[in-house]
This record gives structure tokens, sequence and C-alpha cells, in this order.
């Protein structure tokens, strides 16, 4: 059978902790070369707020896996992760052939926008401050 | 008298049939998706999917945005993948 390539990104249960979270994504690193996949790549996203509780959390560790696998491969892994507890969540996307590899921390990409607003402020503030102390 | 009236209303039906009229006179909206062709709609980029969703999280029509209907059929997508994974809210509530 042909194989394909699939990412899937997976919530683990904050109570894993950051320790637990690398044991749990390295768990499913060997799930999916046990089903003869080829991992491309593996992004941890690290500790994130979700839009709404999930499992009573706040936060979730997010982790990315890209690989190649059969589609049968691909059932088996979303099984054993609906049976794997700490698992909160996940969703696999069959990706374009061509589609190029997603780039690191997609999602994180507001941060560095934010922090340069934030100097401005600071900037701001600062100037404020000066103010006050010459008067 | 009431055969004339089913007569002025069967003229009038037959003039509004005529052609479909946008209303109001605004500017045509383009598709950002067919203008930008490297714009690639991902269900994890919640900085792009956000900008279409309402203040109260639900997704804007087409009607708005202008996207074409293919770019807004892979978006809604898009949104509800990054919903089942708590990446976008299925609803936000007012304070």
């Amino acid at each position: 059978m042909a194989d394909r390539r699939y990412e899937t990104l997976v919530l683990i249960h904050p109570e894993q902790g950051e320790q637990g979270a690398k044991e749990l994504t390295n768990r499913i690193r060997s799930l999916i070369e046990d089903q003869k996949g080829s991992i491309g790549q593996i992004q941890e996203w690290g500790l994130r707020d979700l839009a709404f509780l999930v499992a009573k959390q706040r936060r979730a560790f997010y982790v990315l896996f890209e690989y190649r696998a059969t589609p049968a491969a691909l059932a088996e892994v979303e099984r054993n992760l609906r049976l794997t507890d700490p698992v909160l969540r996940f969703v696999s996307v069959r990706q374009a052939e061509n589609a190029p590899p997603t780039p690191d921390r997609t999602v994180r990409r507001p941060e560095p926008e934010e922090t340069t607003d934030a100097s401005l402020d600071t900037g701001d503030a600062g100037d404020m401050e000066s103010l006050g102390e010459e008067i | 008298m009431p055969k004339d009236r089913g007569e002025r209303r069967g003229s009038s039906s037959k003039g509004e049939g005529r052609g479909f009229r946008r209303r109001g006179l605004g500017r045509r909206k383009v598709c950002r998706f067919c203008a930008d062709k490297t714009m690639q709609i991902d269900y994890k980029d919640t900085r792009a999917l956000g900008g279409f969703l309402s203040e109260r999280g639900k997704i804007m029509p087409s009607r708005i945005t202008g996207n074409c209907a293919r770019h807004q059929r892979r978006l809604t997508v898009a949104i509800k993948r990054a919903r089942t994974v708590a990446l976008l809210p299925y609803c936000t509530s007012y304070p």
C-alpha cells in the first residue's frame, strides 16, 4: 500500500509535566515507527493556553508530528492515541505531497510583533517618567 | 375588481424577476486568497484564521469577507479543525 504524508497534532495533559510530555512524545514516535512510518519532523510547541476548557484544563502541551505512513498505520496510531489517557485530543490531517514542511512555530508567529509593541510601550513610559523627574 | 388586482400583481412580479440586483453600491470585494497566491490556509495558523471569526467566535460569511466559494470552503474546514484541538474557540462569551 502506498504510504502518504500525514501530520498529527496531539494535546497532552498538563499534569504530565515537561518530562512526561517528552516521554509521551517519544512513545508516540515509536508507535508511528512500529507501524513502519517514517518521521519527517516533530515540533514541540510546549505548554499553550487552550481556547476553551478541555478535560477541565486551561492549558496543554502541543506536539506536532509530520510523517509518512500507510492509511492502515494511521488508523492504528489513532486507535492507540485514543487509548492513551494523557492525550486530551488530537487531529490528523493528510498533507499534500508537494506541501512544504510546517515552519517551526507557525502558531507562535505573533510573538515578535507583541514584543516590539511592548518595547514601544516601555519606551513611552520611560519618557513619561523622565518628564516627571524634570518637573 | 379582484380580476384587475390579479393582473396588476402579475405584471409587477414579472418586472422584479428580471435579473438579480446587488444591494448597495459597495466596492466589489476580491477573495484575499485568490489575490495573494502565496497565502496558505492552515488550521495551525490561528493568527490568520482568527481574522475570519466574529467577535463571538463565529465564522464570518463570505458575503462579508468577500472570499470565493472555494477558499471559503477550505477556510471553514481549517477553522473547524483548529477548534477540535482548542486552537480557536467555538464560542466566545461577553464579559
